[in-house]
């Protein structure tokens, strides 16, 4: 199987949005839905003024805590990458508490992020993002050349921006889209270690199949009790009516 | 002389069709919640049925308890007074618990109007009632605003309460089946036999014309 990845180049990226409209037109997005946004910042003061440009978009986390919490499998792993079946989903809202760069959001009561641009790379074409890209800051494909190539991309920026540094190489697994940042991910409002919670995964690993195994198990063992006692009352049952009065029943009680 | 020709009467109409209407919105709530943490029932979860079911239950369940008390007060005063009493009685019921289990009432120390397995089953439930109501709407409430942490926290207790409630559901039904108790939420009596072998301390307290001759059914 084949493990895919975005990676963002954002020495490239010219803030444009080209790739925000390509994937609305390509997807045929409502009006009121986008699956990526591009922020663009300031910081500092001339003449040291840094500027650049702050991507919000699904990151395809290989450890998603999305897909862990959804429950009907309308999020799912998919070669690399968190694809979305809407017609799935049952719009509980789990996944926009759960990920932890509150990447879906909820419309027309359906799920609402990136889709991986699932029919057009399962056919072997590009995403719409990428295929749009005017610097080529966007690119797609196997995620092993796209780390190297964006880890050689570092070497040749390293000079101009000594922080520069890869973002989700190991992050959440490794996530499958790979950012290539010009200064720490706080100044691009990204957590610095970006985690599952301990609570998450002890609610959907533990406490759920838990909860659905002990009331089985505990249908099972009443079930094949319940065979032994019956018999056992309708016994004390005919032994009742053979008494001659009512009195006497419960007499052996103490 | 037949033992199971006379009967008492238990439970009023209103609290037979409380419960009745209570068991029907408690299996929605419990199969519409189920759909979401046990994967070969996600299809009735996909699209949002499941979703809507279990929203529109939460309505009955919490108004249910409401009518009970507003309508049958003294009822229900009792109901929850003796649930929450335990007698010397009781603590010895408890230790007969096991044979009581495989379907022998002997040695049972004598019982009230509610068994001491009654009391635990009916206390417990009103613990979990408020425990499963109270994570319930910090799930429907608190979306978006619980964080991740909150969100798995009140759905951990909202499973918990879950499986205690259907815990105490199974046991529930079991005693009732095996010790044919219910006719007492159906037609509101039970035979004179069952108050007998059950509840002699009730029986003791109930006036001798407390015991009707049943109608039509009974042979
Ligand atoms: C006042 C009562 C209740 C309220 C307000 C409530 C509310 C909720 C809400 C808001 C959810 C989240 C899913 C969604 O948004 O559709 C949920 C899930 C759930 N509910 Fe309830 N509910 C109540 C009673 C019950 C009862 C009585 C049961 C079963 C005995 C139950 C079983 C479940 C289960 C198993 C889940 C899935 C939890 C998970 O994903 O881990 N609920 N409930
Ligand atoms: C198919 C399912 C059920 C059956 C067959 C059933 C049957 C019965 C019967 C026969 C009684 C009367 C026992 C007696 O003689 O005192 C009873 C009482 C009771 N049941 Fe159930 N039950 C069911 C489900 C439930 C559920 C789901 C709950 C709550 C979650 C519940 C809560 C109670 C309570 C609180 C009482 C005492 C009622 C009162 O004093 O007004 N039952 N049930
Ligand atoms: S991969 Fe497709 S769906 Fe995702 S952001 Fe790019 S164009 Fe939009
Ligand atoms: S970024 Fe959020 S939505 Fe995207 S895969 Fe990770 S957890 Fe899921
Ligand atoms: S809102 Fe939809 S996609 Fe998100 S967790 Fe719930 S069912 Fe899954």
């Amino acid at each position: 199987m084949a493990r895919y990845a975005f990676s963002l180049d954002l020495d490239r990226c010219i803030g444009c949005a080209a790739c925000t409209i390509a994937c609305k037109t390509g997807n045929d997005l409502a009006d009121n839905v986008r699956y990526i946004a591009v922020n663009k910042f300031m910081r500092g003061h001339i003449p040291n003024l840094f500027g650049s440009f702050a991507h919000h978009r699904c990151f395809h986390c290989e450890d998603a805590a999305c897909v862990q919490v959804c429950p009907t499998g309308a999020l799912s792993k998919w070669n690399g990458l968190t694809v979305v079946d809407a017609a799935k989903c049952s719009a509980c809202g789990y996944c926009t508490d759960a990920c932890p760069f509150k990447i879906p959001t909820l419309a027309a009561e359906h799920v609402s992020k990136c889709i991986a641009c699932f029919d057009q790379v399962s056919e072997g074409a590009m995403p719409w993002c990428v295929q749009t890209c005017p610097s080529q800051a966007l690119r797609f494909g196997e995620r092993a050349r796209i780390v190297t190539d964006l880890q050689a991309r570092r070497a040749t920026i390293k000079a101009r921006f000594p922080a520069a540094r890869l973002y989700g190489e190991t992050e959440l697994g490794g996530l499958g889209l790979i950012m290539l940042l010009l200064d720490q991910p706080q100044v691009y409002g990204l957590p610095e270690n970006p985690q599952v919670p301990l609570t998450l995964t002890v609610w959907q690993r533990a406490i759920q199949p838990a909860s659905v195994g002990l009331s089985l198990t505990a249908l099972a063992v009443t079930g094949a009790s319940f065979i032994i006692a019956r018999r056992q009352h309708l016994r004390e049952h005919a032994r009742n009516h053979q008494t001659e009065s009512l009195d006497q029943i419960g007499k052996d009680q103490k | 002389m037949n033992p199971s020709s006379r009967f008492v009467q238990r439970y009023a109409k209103t609290q037979c069709l409380i419960h009745w209407v209570g068991v029907i919105t408690f299996f929605a709530l419990l199969f519409s919640g189920i759909a979401l943490i046990f994967a070969p029932l996600s299809w009735f979860a996909a699209g949002g049925v499941s979703k809507l079911i279990h929203r529109i239950a939460i309505v009955p369940f919490v108004v249910l308890p409401i009518l009970y008390v507003i309508l049958i007060p003294r009822q229900a005063r009792a109901l929850i007074a003796e649930s929450f009493t335990y007698t010397r009685d009781d603590w010895a019921w408890f230790k007969c618990m096991p044979a009581y289990f495989f379907g022998s009432t002997k040695n049972l120390p004598p019982q009230g109007r509610i068994n001491a397995g009654q009391k635990i089953h009916h206390a417990l439930t009103f613990v979990m009632f408020v425990s499963v109501s109270v994570s319930g709407f910090g799930l429907l409430f608190g979306k978006g605003r619980l964080g991740v942490e909150g969100l798995a926290f009140a759905a951990i207790a909202h499973d918990l309460s879950m499986l205690g409630l259907t815990v105490l559901l199974i046991g529930h039904l079991y005693f009732t089946l095996v010790y044919d108790a219910l006719s007492a939420m159906v037609r509101g009596v039970v035979s004179e036999e069952y108050a007998r072998m059950e509840h002699p301390k009730w029986v003791a307290e109930l006036p001798e014309n407390a015991f009707i001759v049943a109608r039509a059914r009974e042979k």
